[in-house]
């Protein structure tokens, strides 16, 4: 099936056999094959945002699943090259990455930038960076924990998490002025100090937590309903975590001990001795399934509360930023020249932000975002296989996908969509580093 | 009873039991949002969803089957507002007392079931079609301990000399609790068990929920109804609930408090009445609402495989206990 | 136990945030017009910390046309006049990362708590700071 546009003579795209797949049955006619199409999304309340997946289903089990992304690709990493922004609105463009790990972006961006352009970072300045990642990874654990219940039909979970979330985000807008979007971290150290005063506020939200977390261990993990929906669903071998490189919550509850704060340390996180979190630290056999998410992110939550105990009591005195003054800031990133890798544990996995700074040019040459969701995506086929249409939410939402985050674009010619062979795409990709190495 | 009288009693019933489904809506609604320390709606709410439902436009899809799609809201609606007229109101006997048993009332219970899954195989929506068969599958599930509870105690009634024992009416005015012995308790308790859990079931809610299903098949049967159509689902399900709490209560609690009291006449009545009333929902509270946020969803395949053949022994064995104790106490 | 949860939430006053009344009125014009009167009452919204970032307060006296805050602003939110050598801000399109209050050389921007926003027209009154 060769579908090329004779228009298409870009010179850059090798002549590659292009596949053009037919749009699924969908609807009555459908319904009386022997298997059915059951589209789910680009619009489904049990998606949070577009992606479309298409279920071929016998009775109630799944035989196979197609997922398309693409349908909220906003090119931010294109916005932040050579687009006349300078790196400081950039760094606002990468917190905007997205909602949830509104700090996991930024301090994974401004590694990247601090290591291109060899800027130093006061201890301080990272211990507040931990502060303010950990309190996210709580708040974005929780919000999880709620949706997942929610997909499950267990609104009173819902509402039980995001009660008690309401107490941690009051922490960060205590700390950073917004709820969301904190906007804390700037290249070479923060923007806000924590002060004197607003410590027992973070030590009264933790004994808050300490206290809650035996209710939501309770509520979550000793509940009859939420076991029969959670237990051997969604499987994910940790063979297959391995083979498909997932990343975070998602490969550690298949008992992989896989944790970029465990496995190449930054910031102030070697003064903490963050070891990943398995099912095994509950006393459980890792499986895999969703109920050994639903562990690990509860888990999760108490280790985040470790880390900041241990940041407060051992807060470094001394400056948050290596830059008071902005100007200065900018002046010195337009000179600075190189190449930088930043990486970060964000509450879904692992994000890596790459990129190129030539001088003289303020914005980025290069900028490559690496998000959680990226990673894991792919280990939704094996967690759909042969499970049952009342397992989709539940499996989707085990992954905590952020499909903005991670979208990439769709490509349709003519009216159809375009698939694009794994060889062009290596090819396409040669083709830009040459390009880059210009 | 003359015809007109008939006529203005089933009238009364028809009207006061929209309305009395419709609040007790309301309340399950604010009660589910206060144990999930929530505000809730106001009251009124489900008042307001309906007309607003009957404001709007109702849309036939063009893949779907239309007369099969149109009718079956109006079958279901019927089906359970009839239900009401062979339901016993407190001190009063059913309406229709004597044309037709306590199986019609369970066949009247069965039919909306059935007119939703017929209704989502005609709407042409693979969602549809699929909540259509957990539907189904439902149903087949629990009519048989329902019956079982049914049966068990008609026939005990019978076993009284009492003519006609199949009889909603009867059986209400004739409560079992003091005529068995000690293992007839114990067999009436299991009874009344499996028909609590049943009565969720009934009303297709939490864990139940699956042919709608909200989050999995965003809405299942209902996905394509809307307008008129929904508002009449919307209200059958209301009217439902209210004889589904009124069939437990009618079974297992038909006690009045008018007469301990020592109060007579018309006075006696109404305080029956809101007795009935209050009884009813307290039924819904602890059947419905508090299982309902207490519960996630359960799966076809373990409802199907897993829990009815256990609801159905526990039935089965109360039918047991029940006989075993004619046996024993003549 | 989920039991014992749900039932002490259900004697327990609701965590809901009553904010700006419990119930929707019929006539939303007409109900603030009676607030306006002081015939009707609103619940206060949730208080804000002190470094709260809301809307953004500009002190025209103290600013001296450097335009560093509009290098900086990611969302291109403020304007120059040059012929006065002040500045204009659109607060609808304003993400609230305070940078250019961390840049103004000489404070003469600042953050106000202020953060109901909410308006139909991007360009009404209270949404341009100059």
């Amino acid at each position: 099936m060769s579908a090329r546009n004779p228009k298409d003579n870009d010179p850059v795209l090798p002549a590659v056999e292009e596949r053009v797949v037919e749009r699924e049955l969908v609807g009555a006619e459908a319904a009386l094959g022997e298997t059915f199409a059951v589209p789910i999304g680009p619009i489904h309340p049990a998606l949070k945002e577009p992606i479309r997946l298409t279920f071929r289903v016998r009775g109630e089990r799944i035989v196979g699943v197609d997922i398309r992304t693409g349908f909220a690709h906003r090119g931010i990493e294109f916005m932040g090259m050579r687009q006349g922004r300078n790196l400081i609105q950039i760094l606002y463009l990468a917190e905007r990455i997205c909602g949830i790990c509104s700090v996991s972006h930024p301090i994974a961006f401004t590694q990247a930038v601090e290591r291109a352009a060899g800027i130093e970072v006061p201890p301080r300045a990272q211990y507040i960076r931990v502060i303010i990642s950990e309190l996210e990874r709580i708040h974005s654990h929780l919000l999880w924990a709620g949706v997942a219940a929610h997909e499950l039909g267990f609104d009173t979970l819902l509402h039980l998490t995001w009660r008690v979330r309401e107490k941690v985000l009051d922490v960060l807008e205590e700390l950073s002025g917004n709820r969301i979007d904190y906007a804390i971290p700037i290249f070479g150290g923060v923007r806000r100090d924590i002060a004197p005063e607003q410590y027992p506020k973070v030590w009264e939200a933790i004994r808050y937590y300490r206290g809650l977390l035996e209710q939501l261990l309770d509520a979550f993990l000793r509940d009859p309903t939420v076991e029969a929906r959670t237990r051997g669903v969604g499987v994910l071998e940790p063979k297959e975590a391995e083979e498909l490189c997932a990343v975070g919550p998602t490969a550690r509850a298949s008992g992989l001990r896989k944790d970029v704060r465990q496995d190449r340390p930054y910031l102030a996180y070697p003064d903490f001795q963050v070891r990943a979190i398995t099912p095994e630290d509950y006393g459980l056999t890792p499986v895999g399934d969703v109920y050994d998410k639903i562990v690990v992110r509860l888990l999760e939550v108490e280790q985040s509360l470790n880390i900041i105990e241990q940041a407060l009591e051992n807060m470094p005195e001394g400056e948050i930023t290596s830059f008071p003054k902005i100007p200065a800031l900018l002046a010195y990133l337009k000179k600075a020249e190189g190449e930088g890798l930043g990486w970060h544990e964000a509450p879904r996995g692992e994000v890596i932000h790459y990129v190129r700074l030539a001088a003289g040019e303020e914005s980025l040459l290069v900028w490559k975002v690496k998000a959680p969701t990226y990673s894991n995506l792919l280990s939704w086929y094996p967690m759909f296989e042969d499970q049952e249409i009342a397992d989709i939410p539940i499996i989707a939402a085990s992954i905590d996908p952020c499909i903005c985050c991670m979208d990439r674009v769709y490509l349709v010619r003519g009216g159809k969509e375009e698939v694009w062979p794994k060889e062009k795409l290596l090819k396409l990709s040669w083709e830009k580093t040459r390009r880059m190495q210009r | 009873m003359s015809g007109w009288a008939i006529l203005g009693q089933a009238v009364l019933a028809l009207v006061g039991g929209g309305i009395v489904g419709l609040l007790y809506r309301g309340l399950d609604r604010k009660i589910a949002a206060r144990m999930q320390a929530r505000l809730g709606p106001p009251l009124r709410q489900p008042f307001l969803d309906l007309g607003k439902l009957l404001a709007k436009e109702t849309v036939i899809p063009k893949t779907a089957v239309a007369w099969v799609f149109s009718a079956m809201p109006f079958v279901a609606a019927i089906a359970s507002f009839t239900a009401l007229l062979y339901l016993p109101w407190g001190p009063f006997g059913p309406i229709l007392e004597g044309h037709g048993d306590a199986l019609l009332v369970l066949y009247l219970l069965a039919v909306p079931a059935l007119a939703m899954a017929l209704g989502g195989f005609a709407s042409g929506s693979p969602l549809g079609v699929v909540g259509a068969q957990r539907e189904l599958v439902m149903l087949v599930s629990y009519e048989f301990p329902l019956a079982v509870v049914l049966v068990a105690l008609a026939w005990r009634l019978s076993t009284l000399g009492i003519a006609p024992a199949f009889s909603l009416g009867q059986m209400a005015r004739y409560p079992l609790w003091g005529v068995v012995g000690p293992l007839g308790l114990i067999g009436l308790v299991v009874l009344l068990v499996s028909l609590l859990v049943v009565t969720p079931a009934e009303l297709a809610k939490i864990p139940f929920d699956i042919p709608e299903a909200e989050t999995e098949i965003a809405g299942g049967l209902f996905v394509e109804y809307s307008g008129t159509y929904l508002a009449l689902f919307y209200l059958a399900d209301a009217v439902r609930t209210v004889v589904m709490a009124g069939l437990v209560v009618a079974l297992f609690v038909p006690y009045g408090i008018a007469q301990p009291l020592g109060l007579a006449g018309a006075a006696a009545q109404a305080v029956d009445l809101l007795f009935w009333l209050a009884k009813v929902f307290g039924v819904m509270a602890a059947a419905v609402t508090t299982v309902r946020v207490g519960m996630a969803r359960l799966k076809v395949d373990q409802i199907a495989r897993g829990f009815w053949w256990r609801v159905t022994a526990v039935a089965l064995s109360g039918l047991l206990l029940l006989a075993l104790d004619k046996v024993v106490s003549g | 136990m989920i039991l014992k949860t749900l039932v002490a939430q259900l004697i327990s006053r609701p965590a809901t945030n009553r904010f700006p009344v419990k119930y929707m009125p019929k006539s939303v014009t007409r109900f603030l017009a009676q607030v306006q009167e002081g015939k009707a009452k609103i619940h206060p919204p949730v208080p804000v910390p002190p470094k709260f970032r809301g809307k953004i307060a500009y002190d025209r006296e103290k600013c001296i046309g450097c335009q560093l805050c509009i290098r900086v602003c990611p969302a291109k939110v403020i304007e120059f006049k040059p012929e006065v050598k002040k500045i204009r801000m659109y607060v609808a399109r304003c993400t609230f990362c305070a940078q250019c209050v961390d840049a103004c050389p000489v404070d003469a921007l600042s953050l106000s708590p202020d953060f109901l926003l909410a308006s139909t027209d991007r360009l009404a009154p209270e949404l341009i700071v100059e």
